[in-house]
């Protein structure tokens, strides 16, 4: 069954309530805003828009995959120290203000009975996918979605036991092979359509990662003709629908769309790439 | 000065009066959202008391819908950000059509962003437009350097200027304001040719064009190599440019744009002779910027002893001379 559509999307002020360092350079941030907000109806693949009390320095605030919500008040994000504004976040400390819009844009679909998900999540990519295998997990039927899981080594697989506690059947790969599939999570990708193709298995593709990983999931998805969903990133200043910052390219009778609204979830088949 | 020493302290900011006429528009506060960062205004119902702005300048309109650049648009720069969207818009029909409806109903002042591609298609914008119910002015964009035809030239030239302004003046039914670039070379000049071609007013500065590279990938970082600089790095030049004008057109209104974050920014813009104030790239942060800068504002006057705007508007005054030694 699809999740509903998606509420709209409110700015409130909310708190560092804690901030949780993981491996590979990650961490976790957990907000708590100072009031009731539409985050506990977010659907996995929206995104937040977040900004610390930064002056006239870093401008813009910045996009985030939700990675976990509990009520209507608290969530945090997963993100990886990339530039100065992650940078920042990374060392925000509990009680620190910061301004959140959202949640934002669309979202993945629901699992549908009889018709496996399987999502394919490279480094960075992996909070909305998560979102989703626990999502799957909390509506009883773990076992309709699949995870694959690639990243650079070992300490770029994060939070692994969860998909083992919720009973979500998860492959890994790495570039490095320092645990699972030695090679890159598209491979495994490939096999896993193979076996599904053989005992006539429906599936359907979810993924969220770089951008080579996606154009390349995308390939292999509209070659085996399976609906494939990926969820894109793009530069956004604002992150809902103004600036038309975050063009995406797409077939059909405009030459873009937009990251913010009209994603960051997009058709493979619609992705002009 | 004396009187306003005085005065300092007995004011409540709910005694301020942020009311002012700009070219014959009454607006309810001196601030206004800028184009290109507000879209047509339905995203921000969300987030913000659209009823309580001064006004607001729509995403440019022209004639036929327009797509827009390449990706990447956008990326941040020091204080700043860069942009290269292409003066993407839903053209004048779906304009007139899906967008202004609601921006009617608001009942804050209308300005209509506008842009041709050359000269005959600038003045078939402003006579549809002009056409429309409710809107207060027409913004003339004559100095959006992310177009290859068309913006860059009518905004550095002040004969081509003052002949475009001309034209559209004629056909329009309401006032036109033209938007003037910092890239022109004299400021002056253009302020000039756009009043001569009966311009209400001018609103400045637009972007300027700028650029930032990716060394790593040694590529710019916006696929259209420059784009327009806009934010905090740009309030200095916006104010310079504003004073200048100002000075040399006293009569002339100018609605200031260039970085507004903050109430002091926007009474600094007050000062240095605008009539009103954008607020632009803020938005994109703070959806609902311009009812804090409002009230930073309103606060601001009181603390000096202006119960209105008359006292400010174009106040400054010169540092006097240092005495011999």
């Amino acid at each position: 069954m699809p999740y509903e559509e998606p509420v709209s999307a409110a700015y409130f002020a909310a708190r560092v309530e804690e901030r949780r360092t993981l491996s590979g350079g990650y961490f976790v941030l957990q907000l708590v805003a100072d009031r009731a907000t539409p985050i506990a109806a977010t659907i996995p693949g929206q995104f937040v828009m977040l900004r610390g009390e930064w002056g006239r320095d870093l401008l813009n605030p910045r996009a985030f995959s939700v990675f976990e919500v509990d009520g209507d008040r608290r969530f945090s994000i997963l993100a990886k120290v990339f530039g100065r504004g992650t940078a920042r976040l990374a060392a925000a400390s509990p009680g620190e203000q910061i301004t959140v819009t959202g949640p934002l844009g669309r979202g993945f679909q629901a699992p549908q009975v009889g018709r496996t998900q399987l999502l394919i999540a490279g480094g960075v990519g992996l909070p909305p996918l998560h979102l989703q295998a626990r999502r799957a997990a909390e509506r009883g039927v773990p076992t309709a979605v699949e995870m694959l899981y690639g990243g650079r080594g070992r300490e770029d697989l994060l939070l692994v036991d969860d998909l083992s506690a919720w009973g979500v059947p998860h492959s890994l790969a790495t570039d490095d092979g320092s645990v699972g599939h030695h090679g890159r999570v598209t491979e495994l990708l490939q096999a896993r359509l193979a076996r599904a193709h053989e005992v006539e298995e429906e599936v359907e593709i979810l993924a969220c990662g770089p951008t080579p990983m996606l154009a390349a999931v995308r390939k292999i998805g509209l070659a085996a003709g399976i609906d494939t969903s990926l969820c894109l990133e793009e530069n956004m200043a604002c992150g809902f629908g103004v600036c038309l910052g975050c063009a995406v390219p797409v077939y059909g009778p405009r030459p873009y769309r937009y990251c913010c609204t009209d994603g960051p979830v997009f058709d493979a088949k619609e992705v002009r790439w | 000065m004396k009187d306003s020493a005085v005065r300092a302290g007995a004011l409540a900011p709910t005694d301020v009066d942020l009311s002012s006429d700009f070219a014959g528009i009454r607006l309810e506060t001196p601030l206004l959202a800028a184009s290109g960062c507000f879209a047509y205004g339905q995203q921000f119902a969300a987030f913000t008391d659209l009823r309580r702005l001064g006004g607001l300048v729509t995403k440019g309109i022209s004639p036929a819908p327009r797509f827009g650049n390449p990706v990447p648009r956008i990326c941040e720069t020091a204080s700043g950000m860069l942009n290269s969207i292409g003066l993407e818009n839903v053209g004048v029909d779906d304009f007139l059509g899906e967008k202004l409806p609601f921006l009617r109903d608001l009942g804050v002042s209308v300005w209509v962003n506008f842009f041709g591609t050359d000269f005959e298609t600038y003045v078939e914008c402003a006579r549809r437009l002009s056409a429309g119910q409710g809107i207060a002015a027409l913004e003339m964009n004559i100095s959006c350097p992310n177009i290859k035809k068309g913006g860059i030239e009518f905004g550095t030239v002040p004969e081509v200027a003052h002949r475009l302004t001309r034209a559209c003046v004629e056909v329009s039914s309401v006032p036109i304001i033209v938007k003037l670039s910092p890239n022109a070379g004299d400021i002056v000049g253009m302020a000039q040719a756009a009043a001569e071609g009966g311009a209400a007013g001018v609103s400045l500065i637009n972007t300027i064009t700028g650029m930032a590279i990716d060394v790593r990938k040694r590529r710019p970082r916006i696929a259209t190599t420059y784009g327009g600089l806009s934010g905090p790095a740009i309030k200095p030049i916006a104010l310079r440019m504003v004073h200048q004008v100002a000075k040399a057109l006293p009569e002339l209104p100018i609605c200031g744009i260039g970085g507004v974050m903050t109430g002091e920014d926007a009474l600094e813009f007050l000062m240095a002779g605008a009539r009103a104030v954008q607020v632009g790239t803020a938005l994109f942060a703070e959806p609902d910027a311009i009812m804090r800068i409002t009230e930073e504002l309103r606060a601001l006057l009181a603390e000096i002893g202006s119960a209105d705007l008359h006292g400010v508007i174009g106040c400054l005054e010169a540092i006097p001379p240092e005495s011999p030694m």
